[in-house]
């Protein structure tokens, strides 16, 4: 090693003198020698020390890291087995990172965004919820609180630009949304309160920098633009900057226009009529604990007044509503509450997985401490200091963890990506999960726990060897009881990561055979835009021949509509009276309620019990008619038949006219709503974009009608386009999509495990086996069978697995219980579960112990006993 | 340490660290009069001690380089005729500052003592 060698000569020189005055008083040379060596100690490490004093230690680090660098390199296949497991587990960690980052913690691009509270209603299982325009504007003007607010509501709109049209999407905004946020334009100007007017004179929008780019090549001229909006000239007066999108997470809004002007009647004054999100920003010195006492105060004196009005029976109802303000810098963000479970799950789940790659690295690390003890007891021997050797051998394992940590990341980004638009679905959200410095410090900060975690174990045990070789004999015993550990720690985490893989599956089989009341197969789901609003007369005619026109493409058998359809997100409620039937007096009155086209039923596959479907019969001058399902006619009518019966919503008589099966609509895991179904014949005054189109195909894959589409709707309208067209099946599955990315990730990283642990296991006993040939030799040469072999290696087997499977097992019920509610047809304590993942693990182990065990029974004894 | 104690405190109370300021000071009050190197320095605090007090070169060295980095102590290379070259250390202005202060802090320290002890100096 070398050292500064100025010091050492200051050094040497010290002791020299040393040597001359014990010479001097009388001492032979070589007792003078060997008394300056007994003063001295180790130069080496007054070297060392001064070294410290002198920030020596990077000089050291450096020395360490070649040193480590040349060992890995000779030692290749260790590298590489250890960087591998650690870029997968580092890899997994970094890459739900990133999602969690993304969706939870990443605050608005804005000045001071902790400073930024929602206010919102609060739903019964704690989610935010909409405020009304009335409610924005009481709480804006009332609290005091904050300085500012803003509501705030996105949507697609249907523009024209230079007479050509553009479907774009668009943001609501009150005047105050720029100024709250704190939002500088990039061009021009942005949106103020004096734009956010009923019937402004000169009506004002401003694009996003992207649209800028896309439709105007950033030409400054954009900016005076007249842009058209259901027949209403907007002039373009501002560009927003590049780094915001909007106050809403993952909504890339391309123009934003000013809410008062863009609203309709209905929206700006009832009071009940929930659309809006609404943010405030705390004045200086303000609290959001006093912004919400205030919000309490304020909500409470609405309900009262509310209630006032409302009937007796209903008032309990009202003033159990909940609403809230709270911190919010990463804005509104309904994703935080859609994919927060099962992104910590995720992250609980790519824990132990991180925590399995430690555990291999470290078995890894105490092997390689054994293979290296000649090189360690020489090293001490001749005066290393143990700190510095443990220091150098940790400086191994943290360059092992900085290789897999950095390899890790390279596919974590692609990885985070995909499983974003897995997540996402389809929906349109634009959220970046480019790796940001939280994601490069995560990173950090798990590769350097692997390092110690892994690392520092076998370190201190490397340097524990003792130089006397009689205690040779303790140490392997002690191996012995190491390396069981660490295989049963590996059973234990896969037990724990297949069991979790198993609820998983089991939920995803359980969903997929739920009875859902509808056919999806072979049928196509098409929704429309257009570019204006159509008059209640001629929105009529467009849906019944967009209905016609479909009918006539190859392959159609049947052709239907409907607002709302099977798992597309749940059905209106609608207060009904039903004649002959009284209310209880906490019974709730509302039912679902969804408008149809004649044939949905046929066209859906939900099979028509008694009476009729819906036809051209049924008109706007005929009597009203309505069909309810089997949940709607058991609860009112019970065994009286339901047709001919009479139900009453919003000041309409509905004679029921066929009875249908009961299908699921919000999603496969809720519950059946009663549900009244009315013609859309018998209902005016609805746009034909609010329908999604059904077609039932004679053909293998329905999509091979996708290209056909928007020339067939065009031919109807020619402001008609296709906005979306998707096969039923494609529905089914997003609707279960969350379910199928922890099935997916969970079977996996389950697979994974277990492929982890059965190695582990087969390295450890294929040592032990080689270990105790010259045992198992006696043991045959004294007449022991090969069964008796065998079973005599694998009790060790089923030992190791039944403690990894209890530990596991424990560990699992302490973790699944957060899974609760992700799981359907089936308990986080389900016995089948815990027999089907104990059951695994053992076949697994079986299989890993087998080749040892099969091994040990072929043990030649006079082979065996020279072995020795 | 509570504020009451700290206020209860005179102000001339010696440095808390005194143990290891006193190694400080022993190093810092040889060199006052002339530079002298290592070797020098621990066989004359072993000398003036009689042999009570004794630095382990493990200890003097580290400290003789952290005073160096404290600027209070310089070190130079001294070659001379027929001698071996050896490192003598002296005292900078900030160093003679520091050994004034120690000085002080270290009286005031003793002197506590003794009222508290009522032991006087003979």
């Amino acid at each position: 090693m070398s050292r500064d060698p100025r010091v050492r000569d200051e050094i040497k020189f010290h002791r020299d003198r040393l040597i001359e005055d014990y010479m001097a008083g009388g001492m032979s040379r070589t007792e003078a020698e060997r008394r300056a060596f007994l003063d001295f100690g180790n130069p080496l490490q007054i070297e060392e020390s001064v070294g410290d004093v002198h920030g020596r230690w990077l000089e050291d680090f450096g020395r360490d890291l070649r040193y480590a660098v040349r060992a890995l390199g000779q030692h290749r296949g260790f590298a590489a087995v250890a960087v591998l497991s650690l870029a997968l587990g580092i890899g997994a960690n970094a890459a739900i990172f990133s999602l969690v980052n993304a969706v939870m913690l990443r605050p608005l691009p804005v000045p001071q965004p902790n400073r930024l509270v929602q206010i919102t209603r609060v739903s019964s299982v704690g989610r935010p919820g909409a405020l009304s325009y009335g409610l924005f504007e009481y709480f804006r003007d009332h609290v005091s609180s904050i300085s500012g607010a803003f509501a705030e509501s996105g949507g697609d709109q249907a523009i024209v630009i230079d007479g050509a049209e553009d479907f774009v999407t668009a943001d609501l905004v009150s005047g105050g949304y720029y100024t709250v946020l704190g939002i500088e334009p990039a061009a021009g100007r942005l949106l103020g309160p004096d734009d956010d007017a009923l019937s402004p004179s000169s009506p004002a929008a401003v694009i996003s920098d992207r649209y800028w780019e896309r439709r105007f090549n950033r030409s400054p001229s954009a900016i005076g633009s007249a842009v058209t909006i259901r027949d209403r000239v907007f002039t373009i007066v501002g560009v927003t900057p590049r780094s915001f999108q909007s106050a809403r997470t993952g909504h890339a809004p391309d123009i934003a226009l000013p809410l008062l002007t863009m609203m309709s009647e209905g929206q700006r004054t009832e009071i009940t009529n929930n659309w809006l999100s609404v943010m405030g920003r705390l004045r200086p010195g303000a609290t959001v604990e006093q912004a919400d006492a205030e919000v309490q105060v304020l909500w409470t004196s609405f309900l009262k007044t509310q209630a006032a009005q409302a009937p007796e029976k209903n008032r309990p109802g009202i003033l159990r509503q909940r609403a809230s303000a709270f911190l919010s810098p990463d804005g509104i963000n309904p994703f935080r509450y859609d994919y927060a479970q099962s992104l910590l799950i995720l992250m609980g789940i790519v824990g132990l997985v991180l925590m399995l790659a430690c555990v291999n690295l470290s078995g890894l690390l105490f092997a390689r401490a054994a293979a290296r003890q000649r090189e360690v007891s020489i090293r001490l021997a001749i005066g290393a200091g143990r700190g510095r050797l443990v220091r150098q051998l940790l400086t191994e394992s943290l360059l092992l963890a900085v290789i897999g940590g950095t390899l890790g990341l390279l596919p974590a980004g692609w990885f985070s990506g995909r499983l974003m638009a897995l997540f996402v679905n389809g929906r349109s959200f634009t959220v970046s999960t480019a790796p940001d410095w939280r994601v490069l410090a995560f990173t950090a900060v798990v590769a350097l726990l692997v390092c110690v975690v892994a690392g520092l174990a076998p370190a201190l045990h490397a340097v524990r060897f003792n130089v006397n070789p009689a205690l040779k004999e303790a140490r392997v015993q002690g191996r012995w009881w190491l390396g069981k550990s660490l295989v049963v720690a590996q059973l234990a985490i896969s037990m724990t990561l297949v069991l979790g893989a198993t609820l998983f599956l089991r939920t995803l089989v359980n969903l997929h055979s739920v009875e859902r009341g509808f056919d999806s197969d072979g049928v196509l789901t098409i929704s429309v835009r257009s570019s204006r609003p159509y008059e209640a007369a001629r929105g009529f005619a467009v849906q019944r021949a967009i209905v016609e026109r479909l009918k006539r493409l190859p392959g159609i058998q049947s052709v239907s509509a409907a607002q709302v359809l099977p798992l597309g997100g749940g059905l209106w409620d609608r207060v009904v009276q039903v004649e002959g039937y009284t209310f209880r007096p906490e019974e709730s009155e509302s039912v679902g309620f969804n408008v149809i086209a004649p044939d949905y039923f046929k066209t859906v596959g939900t099979p028509l019990l008694v009476g009729r479907e819906f036809d051209d019969r049924d008109t706007g001058t005929s009597p009203r008619v309505a069909i309810v399902n089997e949940s709607f006619a058991r609860h009112f009518f019970g065994a009286t038949p339901a047709v001919g019966r009479r139900v009453t919503s919003v000041g309409v008589t509905y004679e029921v006219v066929g009875v249908v099966r009961d299908a699921k609509y919000q999603n496969l895991r809720q519950p059946v709503m009663k549900t009244l179904y009315i013609s859309w014949l018998q209902r005016d005054g609805d746009q034909p974009t609010r329908y999604s189109y059904l077609a039932r195909v004679a053909m293998d894959n329905p999509m091979g009608l996708a290209p056909s589409l928007e020339r067939a709707i065009g031919d109807v309208d020619s402001s008609l386009h296709i906005r979306a067209a998707l096969t039923y099946a494609t529905l089914v599955e997003r609707s279960i999509a969350t379910e199928t990315i922890m099935a997916t990730l969970g079977s996996v990283f389950g697979a994974l495990a277990l492929i982890v642990a059965a190695i582990g296991l087969f390295g450890l006993l294929a040592f032990q086996v080689s270990r105790r040939t010259n045992e198992l030799g006696v043991r045959m040469a004294l007449g022991a069978t090969r069964g008796a072999m065998i079973g005599l290696v694998l009790r060790d087997v089923s030992a190791m697995v039944a403690a990894g499977v209890l530990i596991g097992a424990g560990l699992a019920l302490t973790l699944s219980g957060l899974a609760r509610n992700m799981l359907f047809g089936l308990t986080p304590t389900d016995p089948a579960a815990f027999v089907t993942a104990a059951f695994m693990l053992g076949l697994v182990a079986l299989v890993a112990g087998w080749l040892p065990a099969r091994r040990a029974s072929r043990v030649d004894p006079l082979i065996a006993l020279r072995h020795e | 340490m509570s504020p009451d104690a700290r206020s209860a405190r005179p102000s001339h109370l010696p440095d808390p660290e005194w143990k290891k300021g006193s190694a400080e000071l022993l190093v810092l009050s040889l060199l006052e009069a002339q530079p002298r190197h290592g070797y020098d320095i621990s066989k004359l605090i072993q000398l003036r001690s009689g042999g009570a007090l004794k630095f382990h070169v493990t200890s003097l060295y580290p400290l003789l380089h952290r005073l160096e980095k404290q600027g209070w102590i310089v070190g130079r290379w001294v070659e001379k005729a027929e001698q071996r070259r050896r490192r003598y250390y002296g005292l900078t202005p900030r160093g003679r500052q520091a050994l004034r202060a120690k000085h002080q802090s270290w009286k005031d320290f003793v002197a506590l003592i003794s009222r508290v002890t009522g032991v006087q100096h003979g």
